[in-house]
């Protein structure tokens, strides 16, 4: 998807991707891992979901994984959708990390090749490139 | 613990009315205050269910059925919230404080997919990742690569739904369809179709709510509560909350089966008690979940189960003889009381081609947002001349 911008990049959510954004392949997701369970969970948190300890690092999150569940949106998604216009059907699946979390997320290529089980790769996805404050986003891809 | 019981039952059809929610709502307040044999002014204090509706709908709605001094709140859990607010009714009666209470739902829904801002948060509407029908989708295609659950099993619950709701007055699409029309109709989300989901509509259901001494003085048919539990998903438990990632190592029980099994431990009955069954079929493959939460058959069997026929109106666990949420719609703050409406008139015998032979207990359940779910069971009670 979409890279191209000489505009900085805001995160699309602040404390989920590491910063400075500065090159596609340095790219990562970041999560927090709880000292107490150690359950991870996506994004900078100050409490973990599952026990509710205070004890978080925050751990940057494997850019391969596994592709776990996955469907096709067929229908333009409703409210600010920031996607390309017109609308084009796109994948959106489970990607299960080695890290041990899933996290969902649109996926790039042939909506008619995905497969649970594929291996998948983390790709630094901008939206409204064309914008004065482009969104630094993501999106995973199939390895081979 | 003295019995509660449901006295009354009214509802506006479900569908797309050119009429206003205090319309459609007061008409099912006062049907359900006329069939319990009440005036307005017998009730003590009331709620309302609802999701989409602005502040105070719920005293809104009410004064059209007169003036009043009571405490009248309205009640939000998403999907759940009829539940939730039945719940309510049945607190306030237990605690005392009121003897005769008036649970309304009630909803007026813009055609489409529902308004993301509620459920998603900013950054997961501007990524494409909040249309409802992804997630239950995602569900299903796990189910069937687990489980070998196929599109022509998810599909025949949809059939089933249709048909049973031919002979739903209460129904938006009171239409049958072939299993090939069915299966040919437009993918929504892959693998789930358009005539597998529901849409969200505009509708009103509404109970009375009083103890069994009072009904008992009253006359009519009552229904006892053997159980009415609300909960919410424990930590990675649901897909719809909806979630941003789920654990890959701690793999908590689903909403519906923890549910479920307080209400059955509350109403001291199990799976093989109840007779009939209403469950939210957000899509069709939904309720093949909800077969396996409530253990109606074992984990991963749902499929098999529902094209084998066991949950027709004929069948041994007979699901959404209405039609279900995907023929009634989903007027989300009416859904749940609609279900019970309905389990209602199976247990009185008043469901005319939907009964089902003899029913004496009944279920109702619902489940979405925030991973909110309801489970109620009714009982018939024995009227003893």
């Amino acid at each position: 998807m979409s890279t191209a911008t000489d505009r900085p990049l805001t995160p699309i959510r602040k404390g989920l991707i590491s910063e400075p954004i500065d090159s596609p392949e340095a790219f990562r997701l970041l999560g927090s891992k709880c000292g107490a369970c150690g359950e991870l969970s996506i994004g900078t948190n100050a409490v973990c979901l599952n026990c509710g300890g205070s004890d978080l690092s925050s751990v940057r999150l494997s850019p391969e994984g596994i592709l776990w569940t996955f469907t096709i949106v067929r229908h333009a998604p409703p409210g600010d959708y920031r996607g390309p216009k017109p609308f084009v059907p796109f994948g959106l699946g489970l990607i299960e990390l080695p890290d041990g979390v899933r996290i969902m997320a649109p996926l790039d290529g042939d909506i008619e090749t995905f497969r649970i089980g594929a291996r998948m790769r983390l790709n630094l996805n901008v939206l409204d490139a064309d914008s004065p404050a482009p969104l630094a986003a993501f999106s995973f891809s199939m390895i081979g | 613990m003295s019995d509660v019981v449901i006295l009354g039952v009214g509802i506006h059809p479900f569908g797309r009315f050119d009429k206003s929610a205090e319309e459609i709502g007061a008409d099912a307040a006062q049907q359900a205050l006329d069939d319990a044999g009440v005036k307005w002014s017998d009730i003590d204090s009331a709620y309302l269910s609802r999701m989409y509706l602005p502040a105070t709908s719920g005293a809104r709605i009410l004064r059209r059925l007169g003036g009043t001094d009571i405490p009248i709140v309205d009640v939000e859990a998403a999907c759940a919230s009829g539940g939730a607010a039945l719940r309510q009714a049945l607190l306030a009666i237990r605690s005392g404080e009121s003897e005769m209470v008036l649970v309304l739902g009630c909803e007026k829904m813009p055609r489409g997919f529902m308004d993301p801002s509620m459920i998603y948060a900013p950054w997961q509407v501007q990524m494409g990742m909040s249309l409802n029908p992804s997630y239950w989708s995602m569900r299903a295609r796990r189910h069937m690569y687990d489980h070998g659950t196929t599109e022509e099993q998810i599909a025949l619950v949809a059939h089933k739904n249709h048909r049973n709701s031919v002979s739903n007055p209460n129904a938006m699409y009171r239409k049958e369809f072939t299993l090939e029309q069915i299966m040919n109709s437009p993918l929504v989300c892959d693998p789930i179709r358009l005539l597998e989901i529901c849409a969200p509509n505009d509708g009103a259901a509404a109970v009375v709510v009083t103890t069994a001494e009072r009904a008992r003085k009253i006359g009519g048919r009552p229904v006892r509560i053997a159980a009415c539990v609300h909960s919410i998903a424990r930590y990675s438990a649901d897909f719809r909350c909806p979630a941003d990632s789920m654990s890959a190592t701690i793999d908590n029980p689903g909403p519906t089966e923890v549910t479920a099994k307080k209400a059955y431990e509350r109403a001291g009955m199990g799976p093989g008690d109840i007779d009939c069954f209403e469950v939210q079929d957000t899509d069709a493959f939904c309720e093949i979940e909800i077969y396996e939460d409530i253990g109606l058959c074992p984990r991963g069997e749902g499929g098999r189960f529902a094209a084998e026929g066991h949950t027709q109106i004929t069948g041994l666990h007979p699901v959404n003889m209405s039609g279900g949420l995907i023929s009634k719609g989903e007027p989300v703050g009416a859904s749940h009381l609609g279900q019970v409406v309905e389990v209602v008139a199976q247990l009185r015998g008043t469901a005319g081609p939907r009964q089902v032979a003899d029913a004496k207990t009944g279920m109702a359940h619902v489940l979405g947002a925030g991973g909110n779910c309801a489970v109620t069971i009714l009982e018939r009670v024995q009227v003893h001349a």
